[in-house]
Formats: structure tokens, C-alpha cells, sequence
């Protein structure tokens, strides 16, 4: 698997479409078992990328790329999402500095410096009903060159059944299982783009 | 005197506490980093970063909960001025009481740490 400069920032022009796509559902989810504002905080910090995106379509590496997302989505997207993704693409950043082609060993942890940096930035782990419960299957998958689209699919299905533990939803204690987690939904939507700039 | 930065989700919240705050310690310099434009609730971490470019000491942080601990920490990160500023994990109205006072008495940053550490995480 390999991920060029070039498919990362195409990748995330198709996400931001996606969270746009996606912003009443979420927003919705969030206003069950959190304060309401995830889809508008996503779509504001994608929306905000994309302008970013649309303004500049050459970078030297997947640092560069990176460090502007990261940048722009901690700027824009407010609650603790922003933070969150932020960080994301500020550890991408990190890793793929001066990277213009991620793959093997580099690709993979370019995501476990990324998964790393939720956990600590969260103080979160997997099994609390969390993006964490999509990323981790999906960094698993891209190990051991599995099933990438399924592993985000099984991630988000789990993490729909099990009690929310951390965050704004685990004040919602027991009525939060069978509800969809709103940071677990927006992930996918950002995997499964992420996920078709891959290539062999 | 070591200033003191409340980041809160509310403006209101942060402005009532400051008011409180005032009653112990008036010397105390005390920056808010609280709400989001027009009253919205919110934390923002360009708030954060504009209360350490007012600071006139070190400072120590105090957060409400979720993402103005995480933007706090994340300001921090980001932070590349020559102020010792530092964010301990302690209740905010409680820990505000301590803080103040202690800053108001001249105590330090390690001092005042050490201090609500003691009392907050037994």
C-alpha cells in the first residue's frame, strides 16, 4: 500500500464533501448523547481544508499537506474535535516530514503516531465508544494488509453496541448503547476516503 | 505574581468565577480564555494562545472539562514563547480558590502546583 501526496490531498477534498453530506446526521447523534454541534463543527473545519486545498494544489511531501490540515482543522473545528483531528494530521505531519510517498513500514506508522496522539490527547482508549474504536481496526487491518473497508465497518458496527466511557456521552451512561457515536461516524467517513487513496 | 488563565466553555462561567476569585486574592492577574464569539458556548485554542501573548508572569492554567483540557494542552504544545506556563488537572472553581490566594501570597509556580496536587489528588 502506498499514499502519495497528491491522493492524500484528493482524498480529503472527497471527505470534506463527505462530512458535508453527513452534517445533520452527525449533528443529530451528537444531540442525543453530546451537545449538538458535531456535524457543524466537522463541516466548518473541512469546508475551512478544502479552501485551503482549493487555494494551493501543489506541496512538496505529505508533511507539508499535513501540517496545513492539521493546522487549519485546529483553527476551525472547535469542541474537542478539533483538537482531536488536529492532531491527527499534526502527527502525520511529524512523521512524513519531507515524505513525498508513504508505504510499508512508513505508512503504517504515520497512522500509529496519529492513533497514539488521539489516546493521549483524549486520555482515551478503544472499547470507550470512541473515534478510537474505528481508527485502531483500521490501523490493525492496514498491518496485516487486511480488509480495510470491512475493519472500519466492523469498528463503527462494535462501537455502536457498547456503553460510552469517555467524553461528553459518558454522562449518558447506559442510553448510550445502540446509539451511533457522532466521533466514531465522522472517523469512518474520513477512513474510507483515506482508504481509496491507497494504492498497491 | 503568577497569573492565572481559567479556560471555560462558558463566558459567563469564567467571568463569575473571576468575580469570585477577586474577593480572595485582588492582586491576583487573572486571564479568561472562555466561550466562543457571540456567547456561544465553546472553548477555542485561539483564545488560549491570545491569553499567553497578555500574560505578565508565568502563569498556570485551570480548565472546566473535555476540550478546554485538551485545547489547553494543545495551546501549550503549540506555545513558543519564554513564559513558564503550565496546566495542572484540578477542579476549576476549587482550584481556583487555592491558586489565587496562593499567587496573591507570592508563592510560585512549583509552589502552587505542589499545593493543589496535595489537595486534589489524594
Amino acid at each position: 500500500m502506498k499514499l502519495t501526496t497528491n491522493d492524500l490531498r484528493t482524498a480529503l477534498l472527497n471527505a470534506a464533501d463527505k462530512m458535508e453530506e453527513h452534517k445533520d446526521e452527525l449533528t443529530d447523534l451528537d444531540r442525543e448523547i453530546g451537545d449538538g454541534d458535531h456535524g457543524i463543527n466537522m463541516s466548518r473545519g473541512f469546508q475551512a481544508v478544502k479552501k485551503e486545498l482549493e487555494a494551493k494544489q501543489d506541496f512538496a511531501d505529505l508533511g507539508e499537506l499535513s501540517k496545513l490540515v492539521g493546522m487549519t482543522l485546529i483553527k476551525t473545528v472547535g469542541g474537542a474535535s478539533g483538537p482531536l483531528y488536529g492532531t491527527i494530521f499534526v502527527k502525520f505531519a511529524n512523521t512524513w516530514k519531507g515524505v513525498g510517498e508513504a508505504e510499508g513500514d512508513a505508512l503504517v506508522s504515520g497512522f500509529e503516531e496519529a492513533l497514539e496522539g488521539i489516546k493521549t490527547r483524549g486520555k482515551a482508549d478503544a472499547g470507550e465508544k470512541t473515534m478510537i474504536d474505528v481508527w485502531t481496526p483500521f490501523i490493525n487491518a492496514l498491518k496485516s494488509e487486511g480488509d480495510l473497508s470491512h475493519a472500519i465497518d466492523e469498528g463503527l458496527a462494535h462501537s455502536k453496541t457498547i456503553m460510552a466511557t469517555k467524553g461528553r456521552a459518558s454522562y449518558f451512561g447506559e442510553a448510550t448503547k445502540g446509539v451511533q457515536d457522532p466521533g466514531a461516524l465522522s472517523s469512518s467517513l474520513l477512513l474510507n476516503e483515506l482508504k481509496e487513496a491507497l494504492h498497491d | 505574581m503568577i497569573n492565572l488563565i481559567l479556560v471555560s466553555h462558558s463566558g459567563k462561567l469564567a467571568e463569575g468565577l473571576k468575580d469570585l476569585l477577586r474577593e480572595m486574592a485582588a492582586e491576583t492577574p487573572i486571564l479568561l480564555a472562555a466561550g466562543l464569539a457571540d456567547g456561544k458556548i465553546g472553548t477555542d485554542v485561539g483564545r488560549i494562545e491570545q491569553a499567553f501573548g497578555n500574560i505578565s508572569d508565568d502563569a498556570l492554567i485551570l480548565t472546566d472539562i473535555g476540550s478546554a483540557t485538551m485545547n489547553a494542552e494543545l495551546a501549550l504544545e503549540l506555545y513558543a514563547g519564554d513564559r513558564d506556563i503550565r496546566f495542572v488537572d484540578v477542579p476549576l472553581v476549587e482550584g481556583g480558590f487555592l491558586a489565587a490566594v496562593l499567587s496573591g501570597q507570592g508563592k510560585s509556580l512549583d509552589e502552587i502546583i505542589t499545593a493543589l496536587e496535595a489537595e486534589f489528588k489524594k
